[in-house]
C-alpha cells in the first residue's frame, strides 16, 4: 500500500472512528431511562394503585414535555403486582432484567413494598415506595435503594392517640387488617395509647379479603370499647365502613382510622365516613398552588371517576417528581450518586404544597412531612368531592418515628450494587 | 350463662351469613348438576346483576323529558323491586349468550369450559370497569329494609335481616321449582342422564340453555342482595366465586341440599369464628372443606362414584 493511500485509509477510519463515537454517544443520550411501574392493578389495593400511577405518570408526563432527564426521554413500563408479594418479587426480577428498568416506582400494600424492595436492593436499584405506610417500611425493613414517600401508622396515630384518649377515654379497642401494615400500625398504636394510659381491651384480627364484618361488630358491641383504633384498608375498609354505618355504630364510638386513602372512600356515601383519620395531603388544602395542581390533575385526567387528586396520587406525584429532580442535580443516572441527592432531599412547603417543609430523613430514607387529621365534612353532602373536613395537623418533628431510626439499618454505599441506567 | 347470651348473637349471626352463602351458591350448583361445567363466571355475573340493578334504580335520565323524570319519581322500594325482577332477566339473558358460545366445548374436554369460562369472567369484569368505572359504587335500597334495630341491647341491620328472609324465600322457591313442577324434573333427569333425557324427545340443547339462563340470573339476584352489604366493586365478583365453589364441594357436587347445608355449615364456621379467633375466620371455611372431603370425599351429599362402590 503507497503511503498516500495509508494515508487516505487512515484519515478514513479516524474519521468513521469519529462518526462512530458520536453515533453512539447521540444513542445514549436518546436511550431513554426505562422506568419500572409497580403499581397494584389488581386485588385488594387495585383502585389506590390506580391513582398512585397516574401521580407518576403526570410528574414522567411533565419531565418528557420538557425534553426528559439529563437530555433521555422517559419510558414506563408498568406490570400488576396483584396486591401479592410473591408477584411483587417476580414483577421487580422481571422489570430490571427483561425490561430494562432502571428505578421501580409504586406500591400500596407494604407486604407487596417489602418484596420489590428486597429485589431492588439486590440488583442496587432505586425503589419508591409511594404509598405503603407500614412504620417497618422505613425501619427494620429498610433498604439503601428504597425511599418511602406516605407518611407511616406510627406518624398517624402520633397525631390521633393523646387527643383521642384526652377527649373520648381510655378503654381501647384495635381492629387489624391481618398483614404486615396491620400488624404494624396497632402495634405502633398500642405503644403510644399505653404510653398515654390508655388499656387495650382486645385486638380483633381482620384477615385480608373480609367482606362480612357481623361477627366482629357483635363483638365490638359486647366489649364496649371507648375508642376503637382501626388499621383495615383497601377494599376490607370499604366493606367495613359500610357496615358500621349501616349499624349506625360510627357515632355510637369514637372511631380512629390511621390513615384513610382518598381512594378507598372516594364515591362511598358521606355517612361512611366517620371518626377520625389521618392523611398526608388534601385536595382542598388552603395553600397557594393547591388549586392550580387540582386543575393539572382534572386537565390530565378528565374522564377519571375522581375528580381530585388525593393523597395517593399526590404521593405517586411527588416521589416521581423528586426523583426525576434528584437525577437532574446529580447530573448523571448513577444510583449511588441519585441515592445522595434523595437522602439531602428538602423541599419547601409552598412547593409541596403543605404547611411545613419536608425533608428526607437520611437514616430511614423516609420523607418526613406534614401529617393531617380530618373527619368527615358535614357541609356539602352533594358535593362527592368535599369528603373530607381538615382539623388540625402536626409537623415532621412531632409526627416523627423513632422507632424506625433506631430500627433501620441501612446497607452500606459499598454493599450496595451501582447502577448506571 | 354469660357465655350461653354471648354465643347466641354470633350462632344467629352465623346462620344468617350461612344462608348468604348459600344463596350465592345456589346458581351454582345448579349449573354444575345439569351441565357439569364449573362456572368460573358466577361471580362476574353476580357483580353484573347489581350494576345492572343499580342502572334500574337510578338510570341517571332525569334530564330526558317526561318519562325520565316520572320513572325518577317513582318510589325508591318500587324501582328497587323493579330492579329485582328485571336485573336478573338481563343476567339470564347474557347467561343465554355464554352458553350459545360454551356449546363448542361440549363434548370436548372439561377443561375448555372451565378456561371459557375463566375468560369470560375476565371479559366480563373489564366491560364494567370500562362501563362504571374502578371506583366503588352503591347499590342504593329502600328505608324500609336499611338502618338498625336494637335487640337484647344489640344493635342488629335491618338489611340483613331482609337479606337472610331473602335468601330463605329464594331457596324454598327454587327448590319447590326442582321438586315440584315438571321443568324441575327436566332438569333433574337431565342432571341424571341427559342422554336418556334427550331420548326421551327432551331439546336438551334448550334445556341446558335454559338451565345456565337461571344459574345467571340466581347469581345476578345474588349480587343484588349482596353488594349492599359487600360494596360494589368489578372484582366483587370473586369475592363470590371462592365460598361459591367451596361450597358445592363441601355440600356434593351438583346437589341442592348439599349447596344450601353447605352455605350453612360454612356461614357457622365464618361467623363463630370471627367472634372467638377472627383470624381464622376466612381459613375455617376452607379447614371445615378439608375436614369434610377427609372423611367424605364426595362430598355431604354428593353422588357416590362407581369408584367409591
Amino acid at each position: 500500500m503507497s503511503r498516500g493511500l495509508l494515508r487516505i485509509a487512515l484519515s478514513a477510519s479516524t474519521l468513521a472512528l469519529a462518526i462512530g463515537i458520536q453515533g453512539s454517544i447521540a444513542t445514549a443520550q436518546e436511550k431513554p431511562i426505562v422506568i419500572g411501574i409497580t403499581s397494584d392493578a389488581s386485588g385488594q389495593y387495585a383502585n389506590s394503585g390506580a391513582s398512585d400511577r397516574r401521580g407518576m405518570m403526570m410528574a414522567i408526563d411533565e419531565f418528557n414535555a420538557k425534553g426528559g432527564v439529563l437530555g433521555r426521554p422517559i419510558k414506563t413500563v408498568h406490570l400488576d403486582t396483584e396486591t401479592t408479594p410473591a408477584i411483587g418479587s417476580r414483577v421487580a426480577e422481571r422489570l430490571i432484567n427483561r425490561e430494562g428498568a432502571g428505578y421501580l416506582i409504586g406500591a400500596v400494600s407494604s407486604g407487596v413494598a417489602n418484596a420489590i424492595s428486597q429485589v431492588a436492593q439486590k440488583y442496587g436499584v432505586i425503589y419508591l415506595n409511594t404509598n405503603s405506610s407500614s412504620p417497618t417500611e422505613s425501619g427494620k425493613n429498610c433498604h439503601r435503594v428504597k425511599f418511602v414517600w406516605d407518611g407511616n401508622g406510627t406518624n398517624f396515630a402520633k397525631a390521633t392517640v393523646k387527643a383521642a384518649i384526652d377527649k373520648f377515654g381510655k378503654n381501647w379497642l384495635l381492629i387489624t387488617n391481618d398483614y404486615g401494615w396491620g400488624h404494624d400500625t396497632s402495634a405502633a398504636t398500642k405503644k403510644l395509647a399505653e404510653a398515654a394510659g390508655a388499656k387495650i381491651l382486645d385486638n380483633i384480627l381482620v384477615p385480608v379479603g373480609t367482606r362480612d364484618f357481623s361477627s366482629i361488630l357483635l363483638k365490638v358491641q359486647q366489649i364496649k370499647p371507648d375508642v376503637i383504633a382501626a388499621a383495615v384498608g383497601g377494599d376490607d375498609q370499604k366493606a367495613m365502613r359500610t357496615q358500621i354505618a349501616e349499624l349506625g355504630l360510627g357515632d355510637k364510638y369514637a372511631w380512629i382510622n390511621n390513615q384513610q386513602d382518598w381512594p378507598d372512600v372516594y364515591g362511598l356515601p358521606r355517612d361512611n365516613l366517620f371518626g377520625v383519620f389521618g392523611t398526608t395531603w388534601y385536595y382542598d388544602l388552603d395553600l397557594p398552588d393547591v388549586k392550580e395542581f387540582v386543575e393539572k390533575y382534572r386537565k390530565a385526567y378528565p374522564d377519571t371517576q375522581m375528580e381530585v387528586p388525593g393523597n395517593v396520587f399526590y404521593n405517586g406525584y411527588w416521589a416521581t417528581r423528586s426523583l426525576l429532580e434528584a437525577i437532574e442535580r446529580a447530573g448523571s443516572t448513577d444510583s449511588h450518586a441519585v441515592i445522595k441527592e434523595l437522602e439531602k432531599l428538602k423541599v419547601p412547603a409552598k412547593e409541596r404544597m403543605q404547611h411545613d417543609d419536608a425533608y428526607m430523613n437520611p437514616n430511614t430514607h423516609q420523607m418526613q412531612q406534614t401529617i393531617y387529621l380530618a373527619t368527615a365534612n358535614p357541609e356539602n353532602p352533594d358535593n362527592q368531592n368535599a369528603m373530607f373536613k381538615i382539623i388540625g395537623y402536626i409537623s415532621p418533628e412531632k409526627a416523627k418515628d423513632e422507632d424506625a431510626d433506631a430500627a433501620c439499618k441501612l446497607e452500606s454505599f459499598a454493599d450496595t450494587p451501582v447502577t448506571n441506567p | 350463662m354469660d357465655f350461653l347470651n354471648n354465643l347466641l348473637p354470633h350462632l344467629l349471626n352465623g346462620l344468617a351469613l350461612g344462608l348468604l352463602f348459600a344463596l350465592i351458591a345456589l346458581g351454582f350448583t345448579l349449573i354444575v348438576s345439569v351441565m357439569e361445567i364449573i362456572n368460573l363466571a358466577h361471580g362476574s355475573l353476580f357483580a353484573l346483576g347489581a350494576y345492572v340493578a343499580m342502572v334500574i334504580i337510578n338510570p341517571g335520565f332525569t334530564d330526558s323529558g317526561a318519562l325520565g323524570s316520572y320513572y325518577m319519581s317513582l318510589p325508591l322500594g318500587l324501582r328497587y323491586v323493579i330492579a329485582l325482577v328485571f336485573a336478573p332477566i338481563v343476567i339470564a339473558i347474557v347467561g343465554f349468550g355464554l352458553e350459545i358460545i360454551l356449546r363448542r366445548t361440549y363434548g370436548k374436554k372439561k377443561e375448555y369450559g372451565l378456561l371459557l369460562t375463566f375468560g369470560a369472567a375476565l371479559v366480563l369484569e373489564e366491560i364494567i370497569r370500562l362501563i362504571w368505572g374502578p371506583a366503588e359504587q352503591f347499590l342504593p335500597t329502600p328505608d324500609a329494609i336499611s338502618g338498625a334495630f336494637i335487640a337484647h341491647g344489640m344493635i342488629y341491620s335491618t338489611y340483613r335481616v331482609y337479606a337472610m328472609c331473602f335468601g330463605i324465600f329464594a331457596i324454598i322457591m327454587v327448590w319447590l321449582f326442582l321438586e315440584k313442577t315438571p321443568y324441575g324434573a327436566i332438569i333433574k333427569a337431565g342432571a341424571h342422564d341427559s342422554e336418556m333425557v334427550r331420548a326421551l324427545g327432551i331439546n336438551l340443547p334448550r334445556l341446558q340453555m335454559l338451565v345456565f339462563g337461571f344459574g345467571a340470573a340466581l347469581a345476578g339476584i345474588a349480587g343484588i342482595i349482596l353488594t349492599p352489604i359487600w360494596g360494589l366493586r368489578p372484582h366483587v365478583g370473586i369475592d363470590a366465586t371462592i365460598p361459591a365453589f367451596l361450597i358445592i364441594v363441601l355440600g356434593g357436587i351438583g346437589s341442592f341440599k348439599g349447596a344450601v347445608t353447605g352455605g350453612i355449615l360454612v356461614g357457622l364456621a365464618v361467623g363463630l369464628t370471627g367472634a372467638y379467633a377472627s383470624d381464622w375466620s376466612l381459613l375455617s371455611m376452607y379447614l371445615l372443606l378439608i375436614a369434610v372431603l377427609t372423611f367424605r370425599s364426595r362430598g355431604l351429599f354428593g353422588k357416590k362414584t362407581a369408584l367409591e362402590a
